[in-house]
């Protein structure tokens, strides 16, 4: 055989055997970078909001991404509604996408492109 | 000279593998060839992929002396590559309608040796169009989009990759969505969380030059994201 092929074909071999493994431990610590994406991925916009802000939008009923908690140092994302937003004093607008300045942020609002899950128990948000 | 006109020039040149039964345009160009009127305006690559069905090695074999433009590569088996800077450079991959989607092997050949890509079985040939006076099979989309969303390459290919996804998905209509989903379907569940994982990878990426910009497409990301997720749990 010839040997690019044959070094291509182990390569793509060894990434199929991490992404089985990746697979097998998404439930665990592996799959948190994907469940971060996830959320990041669903939103249109996010910002860095204050520890109270985000404590506020909690008494307020506003639905927790769990992820945030699998991260270390854990971070409180939030799922709040771009009205809602306007009205919170300290948020900063963020480029949603894996990148130093969010990832530093302690507390997080994300926006989704669909905000029927917004908040805990409601379908929509009144 | 623009990219769309070497596209162009490359499908002449190529005409004598490109009209062999089993052969279909796939990767990269696929986006910029369903394109109203071939337009180009979405991906700029240096290559045109082609893909071969296997069972079709030999006719596409026999015309290779009929490619005067190309030469094969020294250091890739699959790879022709052009006389003149004004084409792009040929890569021949094989397709195995009965192969599994992750798996791989060597179609081995004095003359043309491919790699067997399994992704590449999630692709069936679509429309034959008529481009630069050659007739030139493509894919229907949802296959080449699926492929390329399972294909989980990492650096700056896959990142090429996705985009290219983003192409297609730029250009996939309704009907193709819905072939998608289907297709997504018979996949198994590690493959569906490949899919999915890649999606939530294609929706955060920065632009790159030559390649659709992924900010505005975010929605219509996310909204196939839901639709794959939703399909999940109605299962």
């Amino acid at each position: 055989m010839n040997a690019v092929f044959e070094r291509r074909l182990r390569r793509m071999r060894a990434r199929m055997l991490v992404r089985q493994w990746n697979y097998k431990q998404l439930r665990h610590s592996r799959g948190s970078w994907f469940r971060l994406r996830r959320a990041l991925a669903h939103a249109r916009e996010a910002f860095a909001i204050s520890a109270d802000a985000a404590q506020q939008l909690l008494a307020e009923g506003h639905r927790v991404e769990p992820v945030g908690a699998e991260l270390a140092p854990p971070k409180r994302i939030v799922l709040v509604s771009s009205a809602r937003v306007a009205r919170i004093a300290s948020a900063r607008p963020l480029t949603v996408s894996l990148n130093a300045e969010l990832l530093a942020a302690e507390c997080l609002a994300l926006v989704p492109f669909v905000e029927d899950s917004i908040h805990v128990g409601r379908q929509r948000e009144g | 000279m623009v990219f769309r006109d070497r596209l162009l020039a490359t499908i002449r040149a190529a005409r004598p593998v490109l009209e062999a039964e089993g052969v279909v345009v796939v990767g990269s160009e696929v986006p910029n060839l369903l394109e109203p009127d071939a337009a180009a305006t979405l991906v700029v690559s240096q290559d045109l992929d082609l893909g071969v069905l296997v069972e079709h090695h030999a006719a596409v074999k026999a015309r290779l002396p009929e490619l005067r433009d190309f030469e094969p590569s020294a250091d890739e088996p699959s790879v022709w590559t052009p006389r003149s800077p004004e084409l792009l450079e040929l890569n021949f991959l094989g397709m195995d309608p009965k192969q599994e989607p992750d798996d791989a092997y060597v179609f081995d050949d004095d003359r043309l040796p491919l790699l067997v890509f399994g992704a590449l079985s999630l692709i069936s040939a679509g429309d034959e169009l008529r481009i630069a006076e050659v007739r030139v099979r493509l894919p229907r989309p949802a296959g080449v989009l699926l492929e390329k969303l399972i294909t989980d390459r990492t650096g700056e290919k896959g990142e090429r990759d996705l985009l290219v996804a983003l192409g297609l998905l730029t250009v996939a209509d309704p009907a193709d969505l819905a072939d998608l989903e289907r297709a997504y379907g018979r996949l198994r569940p590690e493959l569906q969380h490949t899919v999915r994982s890649s999606l939530t990878i294609l929706s955060l990426l920065a632009p790159r030059a030559g390649m659709p910009d992924p900010r505005p497409r975010r929605e219509d990301v996310a909204a196939l994201l839901r639709r794959l997720e939703a399909a999940e749990v109605d299962r």
